[in-house]
C-alpha cells in the first residue's frame, strides 16, 4: 500500500508536498533527531502500561538508601538480592533477566516520574496518561493516536497502531486508524473451516468492492489487505526465535503477537499492551511475594521479546509506564497506599541504556510530595515526547501533547540522540 | 422559505413524498418510511416499511412523538425478567460492599490470587447484574413500540456521559439510566438538565460531590459519618481487574474546589466548546456548585446539599450577577440561565441535527431546532418535531448516508431477523467487541456520532463476523425468525426478498450480482438463506442508515 487516501483527506493532500517549507519542518528539525539505525518506516515503539500503579521503589529499588529500609521494614528488598545497577539503585531479583540488556546499554530506567496532577485515583490518573493531558478530561482522544494524525509521513497501514487487548485503549483513542486485537488467529472472518472462512471473505471483499462508498470502502480495502497479510503471516505457525520463552499469560501472549508483527514487517509502527497486577494495598511482598510474581512476569516477557526480536530490537522502543507510584512507606497490611511518582523502564536497540535517568529528589520526608510519597522530578510527557521525536521523527510536539511545551532540555536523554 | 412553506403545507397534508430541498428527485412512500425508520427508530423490521408507509409516516411520527401513548406490553414484560431492575441503588451499593469485604478478607488471609478475577457467589451476581442493565439497553431498543423514545435515551446518556466502571458509578448508573435519562428524555431539557445535576452518577463521575469552598470543614457528626468512605483500610467494592480502581472514593478527604463537573457542564452538556465562557465562568460555575454531594455514597445514597461545604461570596457567570446567601437554590438559577441559553440551544441542536440528519449537521436544521426550542421553551419534542418536518431531514444527500454506530448496527440487525433475546449479555458483548461497550466510555463526551468514529477495519471485520453469527442465530441468548424471507427455492427470488424484506429495497445491482454468484452451488436452501442475510446484514448497504 502506498500513501492512503486518508492521507490526503486528512491532511488535504498539498501538506505533503510542502513539508518543507512549513512549520512542522522546523518542528522535526529543533526535535527529530533521528538517529542513523535503520531507514524511519521500520522505527517501531512499543508501550506497556502496569495498570494499578507499579511500586517504582521495589522495581528499581533505591537499595543505597537506608531510609528505603528504615520506611519498609517488612517489604523492603535485601541489599543481598537487589541485582546492583549503579550503587544505589538496583533490578528487584525477579527482573535479573534484564541485566544484560543494562550491561549492553540497550536498558534505562527513569525514576521519579509522574504526573504533574496530584490525583490519587487509578481512574484519573490513567486518563491522563493515556490522553497525555493531565488535569484535563474532556480530552477525545489518546496521545499515541494524535502522534499517527500527526505524523503524516509514515504509511497508515492497518496494522500501523494496534493494541493488544479486546477493547481499544483511551491512549489510541481517535480519528487515526488503530486496531485493537484480542487474538492475531482469530483476527478477520471466522468460520470453522479454512476453506469455508476463505470463501466467505471473498465474497464480502466482492461486496464491499462492488458497492461501498466512502470510509466504508477504504476501510474495507485495509481490512482485507490486513487479512491477506495475516495469512502470509501465519500466525498459527508462529515460532519466537533464539530460545525466546515468553510466559503463559496474557502479557506474554501480547508481546509475543507484537514480536510476530514485527518481524512479518507489515507495517506496525505503534503497539500497546497492557498488564494489571499492580495495585499492592495488602502483602506486596518483599524479594518473594505478589509484587514479584508480577515482577517475574514482566521481566520474563521483556527478557523473551528482546531475545526473539534479536536484531530487529535495534529499531524498537518498548517504554512501560504506570499511572502512579506507592506511598514510600509501608502500610499496616505489609503493602503499600496510593502514591505519586514512580519508575518507567526504556528498552531497546536506540536506548540510551545502562543509566538510571530523572532528577533523584531522595526519600526524605522533607522532599517527599506531600510529605508521604516520591517526588515527581519527571513530567511523564517529557519521556513520552521525547521517545516520540528521537525515536520515531515526531514532528509536531506540541500537537501531540496541546497545553505542553516541549522542551529539548528537559528531556530525560533515554534515546540515543 | 417558499420551499419551506410549500413543504409544511405537504407535510401537515399528510402527505408523506416530500421534496428534497437540494433535490428535486421526491422520496416514494416507501422510502420515507425506510428513512424514517433508519432514523428515528433501529431501522425496520420485516414488513414494517409497508406498514408505515401505510399508515402514513406523518402520522408514525407523531405518534412516536408521543411515547407515553404507545402500547409497550411486550418491552412492559420483557423488563420484569430483569433482575437489576428489582434493585436499588441501596441493593446494588450493598452488593457491592459485600463483594470488596470478601476479597479483603481474602487478601488479608494471604491469598495471592486476590487480584485475580474474583469468581465468588457474591462477585458473579454483581457482575451478571452489571452484564444484565448493558443487555436491557439491546433489548428495549430492538423490541420497544418506543422507538424514537429508545433513540432519544441513547442520545441523552451520551450527551450527559457517566462511567459504569468509576468507582461508586458501579452501582448508581442503572438509576441514573432508569430515573433519570429515562425520565426526562422526551421532557423538557431543563428538567433534564437539572435531573443530571442532581444526580449521584453525576456527581460522583464528575467528582462534584467532593467540591466544598475552600476551608470549609464538614461538621463533627458528618465526619464521623464519612469515616468508612475515607478510611483507609475499607476500600468499598473490587474492580474485576485493577484498571478499575477502588479509591477513587477513599483518595482523600475534599480539600476545595473542584472544577471537573462545572467545566463540562458547560463545555459539553449546555453552552458548548464556543459558547463564549471562559475560565473565569468555570471557576465561578464551580463556586456555585460547592456543597452538592451526595448523600452517604458508598450506601448508595441521594443528593444532598451541604451547606457547610457552599461557597457563601458573590459569584458572576456570564456576567450575571449571583448574590451570596442563596445556597442551593443558586445552582438551580444557574442550570436554569443555562438551559435557555442561546449557546445552548445552538450546541444541542446541532448535535441532535447530528443524530438524526447528517453528521456535518446543515445550518437550517440546526436554525428550525433553535427556533422550536425558543418557541416552545426546550420541549425536546417540539425541537424533535421541527428537525423532522424540516428539508434538511428529508434531503435526498441526507437519506441512507450515516454509518449506524456499533449499537445501531446489532439492534437493526436483531431487527432485520426478528431476535427475540434473552437477559443473557451476549448481544450487549457484541455491541462492545464492535467498539461500543455500553455506559463504558471514559470520557465526559459520550460515544461519538461521526462515522470516521466507528469505521476502521478491524472494526468492520467484527460486523461481518457479528452479521454471519445473527443469521445463523449462533449469537447464545437469542433466536432468529427468517419465516419472512420464504422464497428459498430459488436464488433470484430468496435475494428479492432480502432486499425487499431487510434491505428495504436498497440493494444495489453489483450487491445483487455478488450474492447470486456466492449462493449458486450451495444446495442447502436454509444454509443459503442464513449465508444470504449475512451478507446482507454484513455488507455495505446495511452499515447505512
Amino acid at each position: 500500500m502506498t500513501i492512503s487516501r486518508r492521507v490526503f483527506v486528512k491532511s488535504g493532500g498539498l501538506a505533503l508536498f510542502s513539508l518543507g517549507l512549513d512549520p512542522l519542518f522546523l518542528a522535526r528539525a529543533a526535535f527529530a533527531v533521528r538517529p542513523s539505525a535503520g531507514p524511519p518506516d521500520r522505527r517501531i515503539l512499543v508501550c506497556l502500561f502496569q495498570r494499578g500503579a507499579v511500586d517504582g521503589l521495589n522495581m528499581i529499588v533505591p537499595h543505597g538508601d537506608p531510609l528505603y529500609y528504615r520506611e519498609r521494614p517488612r517489604i523492603a528488598v535485601p541489599a543481598t538480592d537487589v541485582v546492583d545497577l549503579d550503587g544505589y539503585f538496583g533490578l528487584h531479583p525477579r527482573l535479573a533477566g534484564l541485566k544484560p540488556l543494562w550491561d549492553s546499554k540497550r536498558l534505562a530506567a527513569i525514576h521519579a516520574i509522574g504526573s504533574p496532577d496530584a490525583t490519587r485515583s487509578h481512574f484519573d490518573a490513567q486518563d491522563y496518561m493515556e490522553s497525555g493531558t493531565p488535569g484535563v478530561k474532556a480530552t477525545p482522544d489518546g496521545w499515541l493516536n494524535r502522534y499517527c494524525q500527526h505524523d503524516r509521513e509514515h504509511q497508515d497501514t492497518p496494522f500501523r497502531a494496534v493494541a493488544f487487548g479486546p477493547e481499544l485503549p483511551r491512549i489510541l483513542a481517535g480519528t487515526a486508524p488503530s486496531l485493537a486485537i484480542a487474538d492475531l488467529q482469530a483476527f478477520g472472518l471466522r468460520a470453522p473451516q479454512p476453506a469455508a472462512r476463505d470463501r466467505l471473505t471473498r465474497a464480502f471483499e466482492e461486496l464491499y468492492a462492488a458497492s461501498a462508498t466512502g470510509l466504508l470502502s477504504t476501510s474495507s480495502q485495509e481490512a482485507f489487505q490486513a487479512v491477506q497479510t495475516l495469512r502470509r503471516v501465519d500466525p498459527t505457525q508462529y515460532q519466537p526465535a533464539n530460545g525466546a520463552d515468553y510466559p503463559r499469560g496474557r502479557l506474554g501472549k501480547a508481546m509475543l503477537e507484537i514480536a510476530q508483527l514485527i518481524k512479518a514487517d507489515v507495517g506496525l509502527q505503534v503497539a500497546f499492551a497492557d498488564v494489571t497486577g499492580w495495585d499492592t494495598h495488602v502483602n506486596q511482598g518483599a524479594s518473594e511475594g505478589q509484587l514479584a510474581a508480577r515482577l517475574a512476569e514482566l521481566g520474563q516477557t521483556l527478557t523473551a521479546f528482546a531475545q526473539d526480536l534479536g536484531e530487529k530490537l535495534d529499531d524498537v522502543v518498548v517504554l512501560t509506564m504506570s499511572e502512579f507510584g506507592r506511598t514510600v512507606r509501608e502500610n499496616g497490611n505489609s503493602g503499600t497506599d496510593h502514591g505519586h511518582a514512580t519508575a518507567m523502564l526504556v528498552l531497546g536497540g536506540p536506548v540510551s541504556g545502562g543509566k538510571v535517568l530523572g532528577a533523584w529528589p531522595g526519600l526524605d520526608p522533607a522532599n517527599r510530595f506531600e510529605g508521604r510519597d516520591v517526588a515527581v522530578t519527571t513530567d511523564f510527557r517529557d519521556l513520552f515526547a521525547e521517545v516520540l521525536a528521537r525515536h520515531l521523527g515526531a514532528p509536531d510536539l506540541s500537537a501531540i501533547f496541546p497545553g505542553f511545551t516541549p522542551d529539548l532540555a528537559r528531556f530525560p536523554g533515554a534515546i540515543s540522540a | 422559505m417558499k420551499t419551506r412553506v410549500l413543504l409544511l403545507i405537504a407535510i401537515v397534508a399528510g402527505w408523506p413524498t416530500v421534496v428534497g430541498a437540494q433535490h428535486a428527485a421526491p422520496l416514494t412512500p416507501q422510502d420515507s418510511a425506510l428513512h424514517v425508520l433508519n432514523r428515528l427508530a433501529y431501522g425496520p423490521r420485516p414488513g414494517e416499511i409497508e406498514r408505515v408507509a401505510r399508515a402514513g409516516v406523518l402520522r408514525w411520527i407523531d405518534a412516536q412523538l408521543a411515547p407515553d401513548k404507545i402500547d409497550d406490553q411486550i418491552v412492559a414484560r420483557r423488563e420484569r425478567e430483569f433482575d437489576v431492575l428489582k434493585s436499588d441503588r441501596g441493593d446494588l451499593a450493598r452488593l457491592y460492599a459485600e463483594v470488596q469485604r470478601a476479597r479483603q478478607e481474602r487478601k488479608r488471609m494471604g491469598d495471592t490470587a486476590a487480584d485475580k478475577p474474583d469468581d465468588s457467589p457474591v462477585a458473579l451476581k454483581g457482575r451478571r447484574l452489571a452484564a444484565q442493565f448493558q443487555q436491557l439497553a439491546v433489548v428495549r431498543a430492538a423490541l420497544s413500540e418506543r422507538q424514537l423514545y429508545e433513540v432519544m435515551v441513547d442520545f441523552w446518556t451520551n450527551h450527559f456521559n457517566v462511567y459504569f466502571a468509576k468507582g461508586a458509578d458501579r452501582f448508581l448508573t442503572p438509576d441514573y439510566i432508569e430515573h433519570t435519562i429515562r425520565r426526562h428524555a422526551m421532557g423538557a431539557f431543563e428538567d433534564l438538565l437539572i435531573a443530571t445535576a442532581q444526580s449521584p452518577a453525576m456527581l460522583f463521575y464528575l467528582d462534584n460531590w467532593e467540591s466544598v469552598a475552600p476551608g470549609a470543614t464538614p461538621p463533627q457528626a458528618m465526619r464521623l459519618q464519612a469515616r468508612p468512605l475515607f478510611g483507609r483500610r475499607r476500600p468499598l467494592f473490587p474492580p474485576p481487574r485493577d484498571r478499575v480502581p477502588t479509591d477513587s472514593m477513599r483518595q482523600r478527604a475534599p480539600r476545595g474546589i473542584n472544577e471537573n463537573y462545572a467545566r463540562e457542564l458547560l463545555e459539553l452538556h449546555t453552552l458548548g466548546v464556543d459558547g463564549g465562557y471562559d475560565q473565569h465562568d468555570v471557576i465561578e460555575v464551580a463556586r456555585i456548585f460547592t456543597g452538592w454531594s451526595i448523600k452517604r455514597p458508598q450506601q448508595g445514597g441521594d443528593f444532598e446539599f451541604h451547606d457547610w461545604a457552599h461557597d457563601t461570596g458573590d459569584k458572576q457567570v456570564l456576567g450575571v450577577e449571583f448574590a451570596r446567601g442563596h445556597g442551593m437554590d443558586e445552582g438551580i438559577r444557574l442550570l436554569k440561565l443555562l438551559a435557555n441559553h442561546p449557546a445552548t440551544m445552538h450546541h444541542v441542536s446541532r448535535k441532535l441535527c447530528q443524530r438524526f440528519v447528517n453528521d456535518d449537521p446543515p445550518d437550517g436544521c440546526v436554525d428550525d431546532a433553535v427556533a422550536a426550542w425558543q418557541r416552545r421553551h426546550g420541549d425536546i419534542r417540539e425541537v424533535l418535531r421541527a428537525i423532522f418536518q424540516g428539508p434538511d431531514f428529508w434531503a435526498a444527500t441526507n437519506v441512507r448516508t450515516k454509518v449506524k454506530t456499533p449499537l445501531e448496527f446489532v439492534v437493526s440487525a436483531m431487527r432485520a431477523v426478528v431476535a427475540e433475546p434473552d437477559t443473557s449479555p451476549r448481544l450487549a458483548q457484541v455491541v462492545a467487541r464492535l467498539g461500543e461497550p455500553l455506559y463504558l466510555h471514559v470520557a465526559p463526551d459520550g460515544y461519538p456520532e461521526r462515522e470516521d468514529a466507528w469505521v476502521n477495519s478491524a472494526a468492520l471485520l467484527e460486523r461481518m463476523n457479528a452479521a454471519m453469527a445473527l443469521a445463523a442465530g449462533k449469537v447464545q441468548g437469542m433466536t432468529v425468525a427468517l419465516d419472512s424471507i420464504d422464497s428459498v427455492a430459488d436464488i433470484e427470488a430468496l435475494i428479492g426478498a432480502i432486499d425487499d424484506r431487510i434491505l428495504g429495497g436498497t440493494m444495489s445491482q453489483n450487491t445483487k450480482q455478488v450474492l447470486t454468484r456466492q449462493l449458486s452451488g450451495i444446495s442447502d436452501p436454509m444454509q443459503a438463506r442464513a449465508l444470504a442475510v449475512g451478507l446482507a446484514l454484513g455488507g455495505p448497504e446495511f452499515q447505512r442508515q
